[in-house]
């Protein structure tokens, strides 16, 4: 005889038990033909992802809000949010966001570009990977921030200085990879292209690069995150200018914790949309290579 | 394997006649000297630079305060070393950085694990965690500046936070990745859930996972350079911001040398451990 | 194919080079400058960012070189740093300051480093350093920091002081664990108790208003090696070109600091400097049984000279310049004489000897 338990929420979201055999069709409890869109979303959504951010959030507020702490350093989420609305309307936050996300643009655009130069000689030329390769293998080794109180005497005060760290963090993941994924290129590809009299030209284009381009792809990637991270820093160490670590270094030095909780949350969702971009792009790039790599993976 | 870089020359060169058929004997010498020249090739681009430095210091191309000539960054470097401040500093900087990356990978370890093992934690746990982790470490820092004020834990905190990150997320990652036929094996063994982890999910994502502890290593140093030079009392960022401070840049510059040393040789161990960990994998489930 | 690439790079070549000889070729030698670029030692607040506590804190709030240069058409930038003395001796190197309103020690570090500029006159004398700890702590006074965490802004004129502190008190920087943060970032710290002490100025009166810090010693009345001057100079290659504008910028400091020592003006005066968010009663506490003129006057006398010289013996025993420093030649006073000439002004202030007692 079918079952027909109603459906219940809990066997939804739960996961299926892996006990015994699945269930025959023919007992499965006849479902209603259409669920709505929204609901299937709903369904699918991942609702137990929000139980520990939905936690934290309670008990800060409770904790604030019988003033547990003596401490002028815990904030109700409230106080955040009105910061939030404050800083959104006064323009502040734009201002500093925008400041700080031209100065990453620049740096990264430049740094990208010159990774890929770099990169690309480093990877075509073998004279080129003996004589500058192990050079720039240890330059990459010291520290980014260490490089900071020597470029801000060298390039003086202004944004300069800001602009040539940020080149410097995206160019070295961006180089560094396209170097190597030039080289990882598979050798087959190259003796078929030989096979078929590619010139040095066409085989760069048609086979060299489109095979290297997923490990150009995570340099670039690295290089957003590198960039993002080489920007703040820069806000702390170099001469200030506006920017949102210096919205974050104010709240710091003013004591005020719901503004720095909200300069954190703002960095939060700018370093999540410009991953969020940098995988989007990859997709569309990558996607439209479907066919090779679908061979690749097959090979 | 051959790198297809290495057939480059013979692909893109025309076909050419043969070179002058040199006698044997110039030819050994030839190539002798060709192998010579690209031993040494490494070593042109440095001493290019280091010549292009002390000849621009000692000709005044450049100011001194902007860049130091090298006799006197090698002077500075002496007297660190013999007045032992180089030693204590850098001792006090690798101290935390060890500690903080031990930490900060252990307990990324066991996170990574137990969100790659087990589907509940991952639900419960993982967009938390994906969504602490847009914030870059440094975002953290005036938060934590406020909180715990500028002593030891601020330091550890960080740079465990740095090394936390990508340990969890690789190993992670290697966990759910053991490959389906190892998995069939242990099934076919009857080997418990947890023989299951220790024998074959662990084993088959070292390689993930050593990916992932050489990535949370350069974040730690990265993270410990970035704090000591914002609120530190001794240490190498110290040093720099010591010598950034009273506008010797000849201080600032060794200590940069010694920042860039380290990292180096800790990388480098790394490399070599990796390769170790890597060498006892069977080919067949290599990536 | 080889030809094509050799054309091309040698194109490219002489592209490269024409555009950087382009920007090689000095500028046109102009008759005056477009914009004249001031640098303060100090973080701005505010916004617009400003500052109080010296002549030169008035002269900028009250717009005096504006004014000044509006009808010739030059603009007047402030530009603040908040890494104080060290990040403007950075802006000098880089030849992107005209005048630095600048500390004794930071000065002194800068020409000891090659820096070449000229000390007008002074903004700021006999200023005192303050050292601060949190308000339950148990340190009482100066030789209890021993083993303690302090933050000293290094490289600042704060940083001198502090050690002929130390000394006083048999304690060394060694003896204490230093930690260098910026005047904003230490008041922080010790609010929220991350470090036992603070080596600061003037911004502690609001701190210790607010009950968050309680001030264990002040240094001003303890002796001339416990004071530190702060003063305008100005870069050799700007003084050669235009000698003229020098001229009438000391005018206007002058101005400042004789509107600055009128005891009739001393409420005006805190309120004025009021506005860059240090509080009316700091001022008050700060200029505590001192006169104004004392602390204002901008006269280079044997007074000055003698701390000059003592703050690069000092530097030089502490090891913090690595070769002495002549202090002979550093000062150009002809266009302060010049302007307390022809402001009348030349017996407004006193002249103090080397150990600081008035002359005549």
């Amino acid at each position: 005889m079918p079952s027909t338990r109603p459906l219940s929420l809990s066997r939804l979201f739960s996961p299926p038990k892996s006990s015994g055999p699945p269930p025959c069709s023919c007992d499965a409890p006849a479902r209603p033909a259409r669920q709505s869109a929204l609901k299937q979303r709903l369904s699918a959504f991942n609702w137990r992802g929000l139980v520990l951010p939905l936690a934290a959030f309670a008990l800060l507020w409770l904790v604030s809000a019988l003033h547990l702490v003596k401490n002028g350093l815990l904030v109700s989420p409230v106080d955040v949010a009105r910061t939030a609305v404050q800083q959104i309307q006064s323009g502040a936050l734009l201002r500093a966001l925008s400041a700080s996300l031209a100065r990453e643009a620049s740096g990264f655009v430049i740094g990208t570009a010159g990774g890929l130069l770099l990169g690309a000689a480093l990877g075509f030329s073998r004279i080129a990977t003996r004589v500058i390769g192990p050079t720039f293998d240890t330059f990459k080794q010291i520290s980014l921030f260490a490089w900071i109180p020597l470029i801000s005497v060298w390039f003086g005060p202004g944004d300069m200085a800001k602009v040539v760290f940020l080149s410097l963090a995206a160019l070295l993941p961006v180089a560094a990879h396209t170097c190597d994924g030039i080289h990882a290129v598979s050798p087959r590809y190259v003796e078929v292209a030989r096979a078929f009299r590619y010139s040095r030209l066409q085989m760069a284009r048609f086979v060299i690069l489109p095979a290297a381009l997923p490990s150009i792809f995570t340099g670039i990637y690295l290089a957003l995150i590198y960039s993002w991270l080489a920007t703040l820093g820069a806000e702390y160490l170099l001469v200030a200018g506006s920017g949102i670590g210096n919205t974050l270094i104010d709240g710091s030095e003013q004591f005020r914790m719901d503004l720095m909780l909200f300069g954190i949350i703002v960095v939060g969702i700018t370093g999540w949309a410009l991953n969020a971009l940098a995988r989007g792009v990859e997709r569309r790039v990558l996607a439209r290579r479907s066919g090779a790599s679908r061979e690749r993976a097959a090979a | 394997m051959s790198k297809a870089i290495d057939q480059w020359p013979a692909i893109t060169k025309r076909a050419t006649l043969d070179r002058e058929q040199a006698s044997p004997a110039s030819e050994q010498v030839q190539r002798r000297v060709r192998a010579i020249v690209w031993h040494l090739a490494p070593w042109l681009l440095p001493a290019a630079l280091f010549t292009l430095w002390s000849i621009g210091c000692a000709r005044g191309w450049i100011a001194p305060q902007i860049l130091p000539p090298p006799q006197q960054v090698f002077d500075t470097l002496y007297e660190l070393a013999i007045s032992g401040d180089l030693a204590r500093n850098t001792l006090v900087s690798l101290q935390r950085v060890l500690v903080g990356f031990g930490v900060g990978t252990l307990a990324g370890f066991f996170i990574g694990a137990a969100l790659g093992l087990s589907r509940t934690v991952e639900a419960y746990v993982l967009p938390a965690f994906n969504a602490l982790v847009q914030i870059p470490v440094l975002g953290w820092l005036p938060f934590l500046l406020l909180l715990v004020g500028v002593g030891e834990p601020l330091k550890y905190i960080l740079i465990a936070h740095a090394a936390l990150v990508p340990v969890t997320l690789s190993t992670m990652q290697g966990v759910r990745n053991t490959p389906a036929a190892l998995d069939e094996v242990a099934r076919v063994f009857g080997y418990s859930r947890l023989q299951r982890v220790v024998y074959v999910v662990l084993p088959a994502a070292v390689p993930t996972l050593a990916t992932g502890v050489r990535l949370a290593f350069t974040k730690a140093w990265l993270a410990l350079v970035v704090v000591e030079l914002v609120a530190s009392s001794e240490g190498l960022g110290y040093l720099i911001v010591y010598g950034r401070q009273l506008f010797q840049l000849d201080l600032v510059m060794a200590s940069v040398v010694i920042v860039g040393a380290i990292g180096f040789a800790i990388n480098r161990a790394l490399d070599a451990l990796e390769a170790r960990l890597r060498r006892g994998q069977p080919s067949a489930f290599r990536e | 194919m080889d030809n094509r690439f050799r054309r091309t790079f040698t194109l490219a070549k002489s592209v490269l080079l024409a555009t950087a000889l382009a920007f090689t070729v000095p500028q046109a030698h102009a008759d005056k400058p477009a914009v004249i670029r001031i640098g303060v030692a100090q973080q701005g607040a505010g916004d617009p960012p400003t500052f109080g506590g010296s002549p030169a804190a008035t002269v900028q709030q009250l717009q005096l070189l504006e004014k000044e240069f509006a009808a010739d058409g030059i603009k007047v930038e402030w530009l603040f740093f908040k890494g104080a003395g060290p990040a403007v001796n950075e802006a000098i190197a880089d030849k992107s300051l005209d005048f630095a309103f600048q500390g004794d020690l930071p000065s002194v570090l800068g020409r000891a480093n090659g820096l070449k500029t000229r000390i007008l006159l002074e903004s700021g004398v006999r200023v005192g350093v303050k050292i601060a700890v949190p308000p339950d702590s148990n340190v009482q006074s100066v030789k209890d920091l021993k083993g303690r965490r302090v933050s000293i802004f290094r490289g600042t004129n704060l940083q001198l002081v502090a050690d002929n502190v130390l000394a006083a008190n048999q304690l060394d920087e060694r003896d204490l664990r230093v930690i260098n943060l910026d005047s904003a970032s230490s008041l922080a710290a010790l609010s929220s108790k991350g470090i036992d002490a603070s080596v600061n100025d003037y911004h502690l009166y609001k701190l210790r208003d607010q009950g968050l810090a309680k001030i264990i010693y002040e240094s001003q009345t303890d002796g001339p090696q416990f004071t530190r001057q702060s003063h305008l100079l100005v870069l050799d290659d700007f003084d050669r070109a235009h000698p003229d504008i020098v001229q009438r910028v000391v005018n206007q400091f002058v101005k400042g600091a004789q509107w600055s020592s009128d005891e009739a003006n001393r409420d005006a005066l805190f309120k004025l400097w009021a506005k860059s968010g240090v509080t009316y009663a700091s001022w008050q506490a700060e200029f505590a049984n001192q006169p104004l003129k004392s602390r204002n006057s901008p006269l280079v006398d044997p007074f000055i000279v003698a701390r000059y010289k003592a703050v690069a013996n000092d530097a030089l025993k502490l090891k913090l310049i690595r070769q002495p420093v002549e202090i002979d030649g550093w000062f150009e006073t002809r266009y302060l004489d010049n302007a307390l000439r022809t402001q009348s002004l030349e017996h407004y202030w006193t002249r103090y000897d080397a150990q600081g007692k008035p002359l005549g």
